[in-house]
Parts: structure tokens; sequence; C-alpha cells
């Protein structure tokens, strides 16, 4: 067994444990820095894959601004009042979890069965290191093959970006209009509390 | 099973199962969890999952879409949690709390 396959079975039994963990936590900051784990893990496994510049996206984005979003996203609201709460569904967790067990079990039985067949396409790492490295092939083929979908895309973020402020933003603005940024007169906190 | 003449050092299959492994941790994590926040980070996991897939395939089949794929794949996927946010950020301004099943106002 190569040490390619030892590593992908490490790194692949991290992300799993990393997955489970997510989604068993009580607290959503463990939570997340469980899934940060997982996604760093499943990197590594790009690592392994000859995808370098996957690597570098997805600890950039992933791992790094979609998670901080999210940590921001949580900085925002007061969640360990949650924690008291009954954290699962009571009327369709152990039916959600055979079922999905039931699917985990289908997929193996699928994928035991099949013999995939290698298209060859001839983008060997080989050729792409011929062809000046992982990144320069990945941009070509981006900008020629799939010029159209990396321009839709763009549109997606956009229509993202300005529907997530609309969505956020506050019915009214007047009193936070008219609040000074002077430090002397700002609210205590306590004043704070009894304002909202 | 997987063994189709390739230079890849890992077979396809493993990844095809990984995969799935982590595709229906984060099912499991939708259904289950009754936290808005949890079931975002589900949907970000399952997201992965298919990268993985993908990533994988891209190397299985010597050709760059794949990996082309990923790309799209992460901006959707920035999308989604950037309205996924504000969406919970307003529900959570308007009923105090981020429990799927209390926001039940459609009677769904």
């Amino acid at each position: 067994m190569g040490v390619e396959k030892v590593l992908f079975l490490i790194f692949g039994a991290l992300a799993v444990i990393g997955g489970m963990a997510t989604i068993t936590r009580k607290k959503i900051v463990h939570a997340l820095v469980f899934l940060v784990f997982t996604f760093i893990n499943i990197a590594a496994i790009f690592l392994l894959t000859n995808a370098y510049f996957l690597v570098v996206v997805q600890i950039l984005v992933y791992a790094g601004a979609i998670m901080v979003m999210f940590v921001f996203a949580i900085m925002f609201l007061d969640l360990r009042t949650f924690e008291q709460e009954e954290q699962t569904h009571r009327g369709q967790r152990w039916v959600a979890l055979a079922l999905s067990t039931l699917v985990l079990v289908e997929f193996v039985i699928v994928l035991a069965g099949i013999t995939f067949v290698s298209a060859r396409g001839g983008i060997t790492p080989a050729a792409v290191a011929a062809a000046g490295g992982d990144s320069k092939v990945l941009g070509r083929a981006l900008f020629d093959q799939m010029l159209l979908p990396f321009e839709v895309a763009s549109v997606v973020l956009l229509v993202a970006m300005v529907g997530a402020i609309v969505l956020v933003k506050k019915e009214k603005t007047s009193d936070v209009a008219t609040r000074s940024w002077d430090p002397a007169e700002q609210l205590t906190p306590e004043a704070r509390e009894g304002e909202d | 099973m997987g063994a189709a003449p390739t230079d890849m050092p890992i077979p396809i299959d493993w990844y095809l199962y990984l995969s799935a492994a982590l595709f229906l941790i984060g099912a499991v994590g939708v259904l289950v969890r009754r936290n808005l926040y949890i079931i975002l980070f589900s949907l970000e996991l399952m997201m992965n999952a298919v990268n993985l897939n993908l990533v994988g395939f891209s190397r299985f089949h010597e050709n760059m879409l794949g990996q082309g794929f990923v790309l799209f794949t992460l901006a959707v996927a920035a999308a989604e949690a950037a309205v996924g946010l504000a969406i919970a950020t307003a529900l959570y301004r308007n009923r105090q709390t981020l429990m799927v099943d209390l926001f039940d106002r459609m009677k769904g």
C-alpha cells in the first residue's frame, strides 16, 4: 500500500470524525471549529489528488472566508440560550438516522459493483507539470472552456451580496442615523438594554 | 472493483466512499438538528463532499473541468452561506429563536 493511500485513509478518517463532531456538538462555536477541521482535512485530500490550486482556495475561501462570516454572524446573536434547549427533533431523529444509514449502505453496495473506466483526457500530473503547473492549466480551462459559467458565477455572487444586505437591513433606520459616534456620548450597556 | 487502468495512486472508489459518508453525515445534520446554524454547517459539509467527488473524478478522467466545477460550487456555497446567514439573522430578529421547528407561522 502506497504512502498516498495511507495518508488518504488518515485524512479521510479525520474528516469523517470532524463531520460527526460538527453535527453532534451542542455549542455552535465548537461545531464551527470542527467544521474548519474537516475542511482542512478535505484540503489535504485535494493535495493528494494533485489539485494544488484548489487546496489554497479551499483553505482561503472555506476554512477562511466563509467560516469568518459564520463567526461574525454568530457574534451578532446571543446563541447561548439555545444550548439548554433540546437539540434534535423529537419525532424524526431515529427515522432520519436509520434512513441515512440505509442510503449509505445502498451507496456502498452500488459502488462495490461498479468498475469505472477512465476517459483518459490526457491532463495527467506529468502533463500539467510540463504545461507550467496546476494554476496555469486550470486558469486556461476556466477562461476558455468555462468562460460563460465563470461570468454567471460573478452575477450569482452579486445577487447573493445584494440579497444578504437587503435581508439584514433594519426596517427603521431613523434612530441609528442620529446616534453620535463620539465616545463620550455613547450609551452605557444598562441604558442600551432598556432601549430595545 | 475500480480496477480500471489508470496511474492514480488512490482508487477512485475511495473518494466515492468518503464522499458518500461525508454527504450523509451532512444529511443527518440537516434532518436531525433543530438549530438553524448547525443546519447551515451541515449544508457546507454536503457541498464539500460533492467537491471531493469532482476533484477525484477530475484526476481520474485526466481532465481539468472537474476542478473548474469545484470553483463554481465554491461560489454557490459562498452565496448560499451569505443568504442563509442573512435569513437566519432576520428570523432571529423577528422570532427570537433559531430552532427551525418553531418557525411554523405558515403551518407547513
